[in-house]
């Protein structure tokens, strides 16, 4: 058969210009992300002092397992992570419904609202520094003069302060990226059923729990998980506040790398930590993936 | 013959040569973009010149622009070949971006850095060739101790430029409002207990900041009352750490941490003060008194000009019979990724002329390294200055010389300090801790 020859000669042509044409991207991203990981992992293997490189295996990861300072930022990840989560959702959400109630100046106000998420995190950060700052900080001010507190507190200088300090501060920044996406999900809600459920008898805590809710579900799981991946790697914050400080409380998982490599010259166990943490964080991109893939079998299903 | 308008890329009216020419071409303006990236080019170096990074903890600091700026315009009109680029990075920032240089092979030409650490690790080059070079006449400006203090395992690192050294700085109003007499300022720990609790009123001043914050500042003022009590930090090789373990040392960290913990002199918040904390506080008027060099002098006029006739200085009071203080010192080097090597050393060179080493310590208000700037009429016409470079005398040198200086000093230590300061340890838990931390540090170099 002369011409499907040529034909399957042809489709192997086109199918080659096109490797071809994506080749120069699949380049990019292997000099930009696949090599930089292999080169993690294999700097995850060696140990160093001073000039000299010695191979140690997987003796940086099983060290790991006693540091304490590695476990310490562990927790400190998880609860920063969940605490920052929690609060985007739960500030994001009723943020949305009220944009989406409004019928007047609402671009002007959801402009408002987003602003905190359009600047620079440094530069909030650095912000943040100085309104909390324990002598000349606002913040003090404000709260001594509403009666809040009775003296200055040490916003960054006490452990327990220092991290639900920086926490707010990513909820400032963070909520409204949670916002936007449910604000996006709630207008798509079919006003008709809110209709119905009226005509029905139903209140408006009935209302969001049995329209508005299930509408939202699947935009809920998205955010959430977007949300935590976004959050895990948190550095510039709580870097430019407390440099994982005071006593290590606010250390999370990417400031414990930095400070392991950059200020204590130890590039193997720094890049072990981050293998780990880009480990967790795969964990919850394939959550991520599965989540849109159900989302898809569903939508496409008969 | 290929029918070509059967291939793939006919269809876009192209042929085969033409993608893969066009193709190579992009990947040849791609490659050549990339390497300029890399490479870091300026312009300047294009028309071949020389082009020379320059990066110290300081210049991003007001005190010392004029004087940094004048350097580079005088000697890049001396050199016409050379042109010198300062990397403007923040102090606290100062180190990790010179190790994240260092490791993309990518380090500034002529750094000031913790020489001990930066040469353990390989990031400097040494200069001994160059240095031996010179003739004696022009190596005689500097004493042994400041090049031993510029050396590691023999090799020589850096031409030391100026130092910071310590005294206890004093807000002459505040002293007088608490009905002290600053003509006898407190040269015993007592008498310094004595004046903090009076200068200290509650909710609204303080005698001094304690600095806990994440620097080596916080270790600066450790080992500085430890040594005013005739105690160590570690042992004379620096293979131990002896905080808790040398009975001084631990009596002059409970003295000092308890003007905090028990006398409530300090003012709160030690864990994130600092420098810059500190000498705000100072310029405020928050606190009466600043253990710091003469740079912090410079720094709270500039903060608030209208200290500057309040400020006074004496030496940091004492529990031993030896006096002492600390004299901290930079050095100008040059990385492992110079590659203008001898043009970095005629700017290092240059940075140390007595011109600039008389500006810095006028304008900037940092010692002179030069033996032969100490006694020279323009130094001398400034009185504090001479106060503080009487102090120099007994001054011992800052940083110790151990390869994971910069680590233990910014971090370990300071976690000690946090710890026994946020009361999760008392002093004496806390900096057995350390001890025990650092000996299997050392242990495991």
């Amino acid at each position: 058969m002369p011409q499907a020859g040529w034909l399957g000669r042809g489709l192997r042509r086109e199918r080659w210009l096109g490797y071809l044409f994506v080749a120069p991207m699949l380049l990019f991203l292997l000099g930009i992300i696949i090599l930089p990981l292999a080169h993690a992992f294999v700097t995850s293997l060696y140990r160093e002092a001073g000039v000299n490189v010695r191979f140690v295996g997987l003796q940086n990861y099983t060290r790991l397992l006693d540091d304490t300072a590695f476990w310490n930022s562990l927790r400190v990840s998880v609860v920063f992570t969940a605490a920052c989560v929690g609060l985007h959702l739960a500030i994001g959400m009723p943020v949305a419904l009220f944009l989406n109630t409004l019928r007047r100046g609402r671009t002007t106000i959801r402009l408002a609202f987003l602003t905190p998420w359009m600047v620079t995190p440094v530069i909030g950060a650095i912000a943040w520094v100085w309104l909390l700052d324990p002598h000349f900080g606002v913040v003090n001010h404000l709260l001594r003069s509403v009666g809040l507190i009775a003296a200055n507190q040490v916003w960054l200088g006490e452990p327990a302060l220092a991290l639900w300090s920086v926490i707010a501060v990513d909820v400032w920044r963070g909520f409204p990226f949670v916002m936007l996406i449910l604000l996006a999900g709630l207008q798509t809600v079919p006003k008709e059923e809110y209709e119905a459920a009226s005509i029905d008898g139903a209140g408006a805590l009935q209302r969001f729990l049995f329209v508005t809710l299930p509408h939202l579900r699947y935009l809920l799981v998205v955010a959430t998980t977007l949300d935590v991946i976004n959050t895990i790697r948190t550095f510039d914050i709580v870097a430019v506040m407390t440099r994982g400080g005071p006593i290590n409380a606010t250390e999370v998982l990417p400031v414990l790398i930095f400070n392991t490599a950059f200020q204590a010259n130890r590039f193997g166990p720094a890049a072990a930590i981050g293998v780990i943490l880009l480990a967790l964080l795969l964990v919850f991109s394939s959550l991520y993936i599965l989540v849109l893939q159900s989302e898809r079998s569903g939508a496409t299903a008969p | 013959m290929t029918n070509r308008k059967s291939d793939g890329w006919a269809k876009w009216g192209v042929s085969r040569r033409q993608v893969l020419q066009g193709l190579a071409a992009a990947a040849a303006t791609t490659a050549v973009a990339g390497s300029r990236v890399v490479s870091g080019a300026a312009p300047a170096a294009r028309s071949g010149s020389i082009v020379l990074q320059y990066q110290t903890a300081n210049l991003t600091e007001a005190q010392y622009e004029p004087v940094w700026k004048a350097i580079i315009a005088k000697f890049e009109a001396q050199n016409p070949n050379i042109k010198v680029e300062p990397i403007l990075v923040a102090r606290k920032d100062h180190w990790t971006k010179f190790v994240t240089a260092s490791k993309a092979n990518q380090a500034p030409d002529v750094v000031s850095v913790d020489i001990a650490t930066a040469a353990y690790n390989g990031y400097l080059r040494p200069l001994d060739d160059l240095w031996q070079a010179e003739p004696a006449s022009y190596r005689q400006a500097w004493t042994a101790d400041a090049i031993k203090t510029a050396s590691w395992q023999g090799k020589f690192y850096g031409l030391p430029s100026w130092g910071g050294i310590y005294g206890e700085i004093y807000n002459k109003e505040m002293v007088k409002q608490a009905g002290l007499d600053l003509s006898k300022p407190p040269a015993t720990w007592n008498e310094y207990l004595d004046w903090s609790k009076r200068l200290t009123r509650e909710g609204q001043q303080w005698a001094l900041a304690i600095l806990a914050g994440k620097t080596d500042s916080t270790t600066r003022m450790l080992l500085m009352w430890i040594w005013s009590n005739g105690g160590e930090a570690f042992n004379a090789d620096m293979t131990q750490a002896t905080f808790a373990g040398n009975p001084k040392s631990l009596e002059a960290l409970e003295f000092y941490l308890n003007l905090d913990l028990v006398h409530k002199v300090v003012a709160p918040g030690a864990a994130s003060i600092n420098y810059l904390e500190q000498t705000n506080l100072f310029a405020q008027q928050k606190i009466a008194s600043m253990r710091n060099a003469y740079w912090g002098v410079a720094k709270v006029v500039g903060d608030n000009p209208a200290i500057k006739d309040k400020i006074a200085v004496a030496f940091p009071p004492m529990n031993a019979d030896k006096k002492v203080t600390m004299a901290t010192m930079a050095a100008d080097s040059i990385s492992k990724d110079c590659k203008h090597v001898e043009a970095a050393w005629k700017f290092v060179k240059f940075v140390n002329d007595r011109e600039w080493g008389i500006r810095r310590a006028l304008v900037s208000n940092w010692m002179p390294m030069r033996t032969d700037l100490a006694t020279d009429p323009e130094v001398k016409k400034d009185p504090t200055l001479v106060q503080f470079l009487e102090y120099g005398t007994v001054a011992r040198a800052y940083p110790l010389p151990h390869p994971l200086w910069a680590d233990i000093a910014a971090n370990d230590i300071v976690a000690a300090t946090q710890s026994a300061l946020l009361r999760r340890m008392s002093v004496k838990d806390a900096f057995t801790k350390l001890d025990a931390d650092l000996n299997k540090k050392f242990k495991e170099m």
